[in-house]
C-alpha cells in the first residue's frame, strides 16, 4: 500500500486537487444560483412551497440516474460532471437560503426601512448577513453531497479521484485493485473533510460576531 | 382527506404532484418502449419481463436494507439517548458524520473487493450508507421531546419503558420517519450501484447502456431508477402525514 | 396506597432530609425536617435556588434524597418502588405538562390507565374531573392540548393530578404560566376543590400572594433548603421570624393584610337578580322598585352570567344569556386583594361572589374600603 501511494504520489495529489476543484467551482456556481432563486422565492412568497417541493424532487433523483440522463446530451467528459454536481449542490443551498431569508425578523426589516434603506441596501446589509449562517450550513451539506456525486461522475470519465475506485473495480483480482479502491475512497473522504474545515473557517470569518453561535 | 388538508403546502404539492409526475413519465416511457425502433440488444434488455425482474431485484435490495437499517439504527438511537451509553453519543455521531463523507460507490467497491461480490455485500454497504440519517433523526427526535413532559410522565408513575414507548417515541415519530424516508430515497438511488458488484437491480440497465453505448437502455435505466426513488419519496411522505400523532401540529 | 376513594389526605413527614449534588460544595437541601399535616395545603416559597423544588421532587422521588427520611402516612417512601409510589401521588406542573399527542381524556386517564382501571371507569372519572375543574366534558374530552387555552390546559393538568384520587398532591408552580386574571380563577377553583376533597397538597410557588391565599401553612426557605419560617399565613404576616422572612413577605404593607381577609368575612349585599328567559319589563320593574340601575343574570344552576345595566337589558324583551367571559366574579374564599382586582374591571363598583360556582351575593367596593379604614383606625 505504501509503495502504491509512493509511486503515484504526484498523480494522487493532482487528482485530489481536481476533485476538490470540481466541487468548489460547482459550489460557487450553485451558491449564486441557489441564493438567486431564493431571493426570487422569498420576494414572491407564494413560490416558496413550490421551490421546496422542486428541491425535494430534485434531491430524490439519484445522481447516477441524472448522469445517465445527461449523457446523451452532453457527451462524455467534464461538462456532465459539472452540470450534475452543480444541480445537486443547488438544492440544499436553495432550501436553506429560503429558510434563512424568510426567518429574518420582520421587525428588523421594518426598522431598516424606517431608517431609509432601500430594498437593495436592506438585502445586502440586513437580510443576507442575517441569513448567512443558515446559507453556509446549506453550502456545507452541498459540499459533502457533491464529493460523492463527483465520484460517481467519474464513471462517465470526469476528472478527480473517482476513476481510482472504478479502476479498482475493473481490475478485481489484480494486485493493485484494493489499493486503487482504498486510495480513491479514502482520498475523497480526506478532501471532503478538508473542504468542510475550510468552509467552517470561511463561515466563521464571514459571519457577524453578533450572531455567531 | 382531512389529513391532507392539514399537511403543509409543500407536502400537499408533493403528495398530489408526485403521482402525476411519476404516472406521466412512466406512461410516456411505456409508449416509447412500444413504438421505438430498437436493435436486438436493446430489445432483449428492455423486454417487460427483464425490466420487471430488475425492478423486483431493486426493490428487494431497498426493502432488505431498510428493514436492517430501521431495526438497528432506531434501537441504537434509543440507547444513545439514555443511561450510561449516552456518553458515547458525541463520538459515535462524530464518527458517523465523518463516515458520511465517504462516497457510497467507494464503500461498495471496497467491501466487494474485501468480501466478494453479490447481493449481501451490496446490502451491507447500502445499509452502512443509509444508517446515519435514521440514527441522527432518532437521536434528534428523542432529544427534541420536552424534558418537562418526560419528568411529568415519570412524576405520574410511568416506568422508564412506559415513558419511552408512550411519551418519547410517539412524539419523536415524525422526526424519525423523516429520517427513514431520507434513508429510503438514498437507498432507492444508491441501489443502482448494486449492479456494479453483480447484485442486480435497475442499475444494470444504466451500466450496460454505458458499456455498450446504447443510450436508449441507459436512459431507460436512469428514468426507471428516478421513478422508483420518486415513488419511494411519495410513499414516505404519505406515511409521514398519516402517522403523525394527531395532537402534534 | 390503594385506588379506593380516600376522603382525606395523608400526613407527610420530612426528617433530616439532605440533598447533595456531586461536585457541589453546598448541599441543595441541608437537613430539612418538616411535617405537613394530613388534609392541609402547604406552600413552599423562597428565592430561586433555595431548594423548594428539590424538596418537592424528593417527596415523589423524582430526586432521590442523599440522606434522611420521608414518610407518607408513616411509610418511608424509599421502601416502595419509585414508579408505584408516584402513581399514588398526584403531580401537577407549570403549564399543565399535558402530553401533546394525547387527548384531554387520555391525559387525565394516564394514571388510572397505569393502575389498570377498567376503561369505562377511567372514562367516567375523566368526565367527572373535567366537570369539577369547570370544563364541559362533551366539549373538551376529545380535544388535543393545543386546542385549549393556557388556563384550560392548566385546569386539565390539575384534573390529571387528581385522577386516581391520590391522598397527596404535589404542585410545582402550577399557575405560573397563565395571566393574572386566569390565575386568580384557577386559584379559586383549586380552593373549592380542596374544600371538598381535603387532600394533602404541597405546592411550590414564587408568588407570596398565591402562598398566602392558598396555603394553610407557608414554608419560607432560605438558600440550601434551611427553614426561615414555617407557619400559618396570619403568623407569617404579622410576626415574621427574622429579617429574611420579613423581606420576603414584604411586611409592613397594610395591603398584604388584604390577602388574609376573605370575601366571606365581609358582609355581602344582594342586588336584584333575574334568570334567563324572564320578561324584561317585569325585571326592570322589580329593579326600579328596589331603586337599582342594574341586575344580575343567573343561569338555571344559579351561576352568574352577567351584571347588566337596565338600559342594556331593555334591548331585548326577554332576558338572554350574554355569553360573555366574566371577569368580575370571585369565590367567597377569595382574598380581598383578589376582590379589589376584580372590582377594578367592574363598572358596578363591586364583584359578584360565588360559592362552589353558585351566586351568593355581591361584595361592594364601599364595603371593602370601609373595612380597611376601620381596621386602620382600630390599629392607630
Amino acid at each position: 500500500m505504501i509503495r502504491f501511494i509512493d509511486e503515484r504520489w504526484a498523480d494522487i495529489l493532482f487528482r485530489s486537487y481536481q476533485h476538490g476543484s470540481l466541487v468548489i467551482q460547482s459550489l460557487i456556481l450553485a451558491t449564486l444560483i441557489g441564493v438567486g432563486i431564493a431571493v426570487l422565492v422569498t420576494t414572491y412568497r407564494g413560490l416558496s412551497p413550490a421551490a421546496n417541493a422542486i428541491s425535494a424532487v430534485g434531491l430524490t433523483i439519484p445522481s447516477f440516474a441524472l448522469l445517465g440522463l445527461l449523457l446523451p446530451f452532453t457527451g462524455i467528459g467534464v461538462v456532465p460532471s459539472v452540470i450534475a454536481v452543480t444541480f445537486y449542490a443547488v438544492l440544499p443551498i436553495l432550501r436553506n437560503a429560503v429558510v434563512g431569508l424568510q426567518s429574518v425578523d420582520g421587525g428588523i426589516i421594518e426598522s431598516a426601512r424606517g431608517q431609509g434603506m432601500n430594498a437593495m441596501t436592506i438585502f445586502w446589509r440586513v437580510r443576507l448577513p442575517l441569513a448567512w449562517p443558515v446559507i453556509m450550513t446549506g453550502i456545507r451539506v452541498s459540499a459533502q453531497m457533491s464529493m460523492g456525486v463527483a465520484a460517481i461522475a467519474a464513471y462517465v470519465l470526469g476528472p478527480g479521484l473517482g476513476p481510482y475506485i472504478f479502476t479498482g473495480l475493473s481490475t478485481v483480482g489484480g494486485a493493485n485493485a484494493l489499493n486503487y479502491a482504498v486510495v480513491g475512497t479514502v482520498g475523497i473522504i480526506v478532501v471532503a473533510l478538508l473542504l468542510d474545515a475550510l468552509l467552517v473557517l470561511f463561515a466563521r470569518l464571514t459571519t457577524s460576531k453578533g450572531i455567531r453561535a | 382527506m382531512g389529513r391532507l388538508a392539514a399537511a403543509d403546502r409543500e407536502d400537499r404539492l408533493l403528495l398530489i404532484g408526485l403521482p402525476i409526475l411519476i404516472g406521466v413519465v412512466l406512461i410516456g416511457w411505456i409508449i416509447w418502449r412500444a413504438v421505438a425502433d430498437l436493435d436486438d440488444i436493446e430489445a432483449r434488455l428492455l423486454t417487460p419481463a427483464s425490466v420487471l425482474e430488475l425492478t423486483w431485484q431493486h426493490l428487494v435490495i431497498v426493502a432488505v436494507c431498510t428493514v436492517i437499517v430501521v431495526g438497528t439504527a432506531v434501537p441504537m438511537g434509543i440507547l444513545l439517548t439514555r443511561g450510561p451509553t449516552r456518553k458515547l453519543s458525541p463520538p459515535i455521531m462524530g464518527l458517523a458524520n465523518a463516515g458520511q463523507a465517504a462516497p457510497v460507490i467507494g464503500v461498495i467497491v471496497l467491501l466487494a473487493l474485501l468480501l466478494g461480490f453479490g447481493f449481501w455485500v451490496a446490502v451491507l454497504s447500502l445499509t452502512i450508507y443509509a444508517f446515519l440519517p435514521v440514527l441522527a433523526n432518532t437521536i434528534t427526535g428523542l432529544k427534541g421531546v420536552d424534558r418537562s413532559l418526560v419528568e411529568a410522565a415519570r412524576g405520574m408513575g410511568m416506568s422508564d419503558m412506559q415513558v419511552l414507548f408512550r411519551i418519547e417515541l410517539p412524539m419523536a415519530v415524525p422526526v424519525i420517519l423523516t429520517g427513514v424516508r431520507t434513508a429510503l430515497v438514498l437507498l432507492a438511488g444508491a441501489g443502482a450501484f448494486a449492479a456494479f458488484i453483480d447484485a442486480g437491480g435497475l442499475g444494470e440497465l444504466i451500466q450496460t447502456g454505458i458499456v455498450m453505448f446504447r443510450y436508449s437502455v441507459l436512459v431507460s435505466g436512469a428514468i426507471l431508477v428516478a421513478l422508483l426513488a420518486l415513488a419511494v419519496e411519495w410513499v414516505g411522505r404519505l406515511v409521514e402525514v398519516y402517522t403523525k400523532p394527531k395532537g402534534l401540529s | 396506597m390503594t385506588e379506593n376513594h380516600t376522603d382525606t389526605g395523608a400526613q407527610i413527614e420530612l426528617i433530616d432530609v439532605v440533598k447533595r449534588y456531586p461536585g457541589q460544595e453546598n448541599a441543595a437541601v441541608d437537613d430539612l425536617s418538616l411535617t405537613v399535616p394530613a388534609g392541609e395545603t402547604v406552600m413552599f416559597v423562597g428565592p430561586s435556588g433555595c431548594g423548594k423544588t428539590t424538596s418537592l421532587k424528593m417527596i415523589n422521588r423524582l430526586i432521590e434524597p442523599t440522606s434522611g427520611q420521608i414518610l407518607i402516612d408513616g411509610e418511608d417512601v424509599t421502601t416502595k418502588d419509585a414508579t408505584e409510589l408516584r402513581r399514588s401521588i398526584g403531580y401537577v406542573i407549570q403549564g399543565g405538562g399535558l402530553m401533546p399527542h394525547m387527548t384531554v381524556a387520555e391525559n387525565i386517564g394516564l394514571v388510572p390507565g397505569l393502575l389498570k382501571w377498567e376503561k369505562r371507569r377511567t372514562r367516567d372519572r375523566a368526565d367527572e374531573l373535567l366537570d369539577m375543574v369547570g370544563l364541559d366534558p362533551s366539549t373538551y374530552r376529545d380535544r388535543y392540548p393545543r386546542e385549549l387555552s393556557g388556563g384550560q390546559q392548566q385546569r386539565v393538568g390539575v384534573a390529571r393530578g387528581l385522577a386516581a384520587d391520590p391522598p397527596v398532591i404535589l404542585m410545582d408552580e402550577p399557575f405560573g404560566a397563565v395571566d393574572p386574571i386566569t390565575r386568580q380563577r384557577l386559584q379559586d377553583e383549586l380552593m373549592n376543590i380542596q374544600a371538598e376533597l381535603h387532600k394533602t397538597i404541597v405546592c411550590v410557588t414564587h408568588d407570596i400572594d398565591e402562598a398566602i391565599k392558598l396555603g394553610d401553612r407557608i414554608l419560607i426557605l432560605k438558600q440550601g433548603g434551611r427553614i426561615a419560617q414555617y407557619d400559618t399565613p396570619e403568623q407569617i404576616l404579622s410576626a415574621p421570624s427574622d429579617d429574611f422572612a420579613a423581606d420576603f413577605v414584604g411586611s409592613g404593607s397594610k395591603l398584604k393584610q388584604l390577602s388574609l381577609l376573605r370575601v366571606r368575612d365581609l358582609e355581602l349585599v344582594r342586588p336584584v337578580t333575574c334568570r334567563v328567559g324572564e320578561d324584561v319589563d317585569e325585571v326592570v320593574a322589580r329593579a326600579e322598585e328596589a331603586g337599582e340601575q342594574s341586575v344580575i343574570i343567573l343561569d338555571e344552576r344559579d351561576r352568574p352570567l352577567e351584571w347588566v345595566f337596565l338600559r342594556t337589558l331593555r334591548r331585548h324583551s326577554t332576558v338572554t344569556d350574554p355569553e360573555r367571559e366574566l371577569h368580575t366574579v370571585v369565590d367567597h374564599r377569595s382574598t380581598l386583594a383578589d376582590a379589589l382586582d376584580s372590582m377594578l374591571v367592574s363598572s358596578h363598583g363591586g364583584a359578584m361572589v360565588t360559592e362552589g360556582g353558585r351566586y351568593i351575593g355581591v361584595i361592594s367596593y364601599d364595603t371593602v374600603t370601609e373595612h380597611i379604614r376601620s381596621a386602620q383606625n382600630g390599629e392607630s
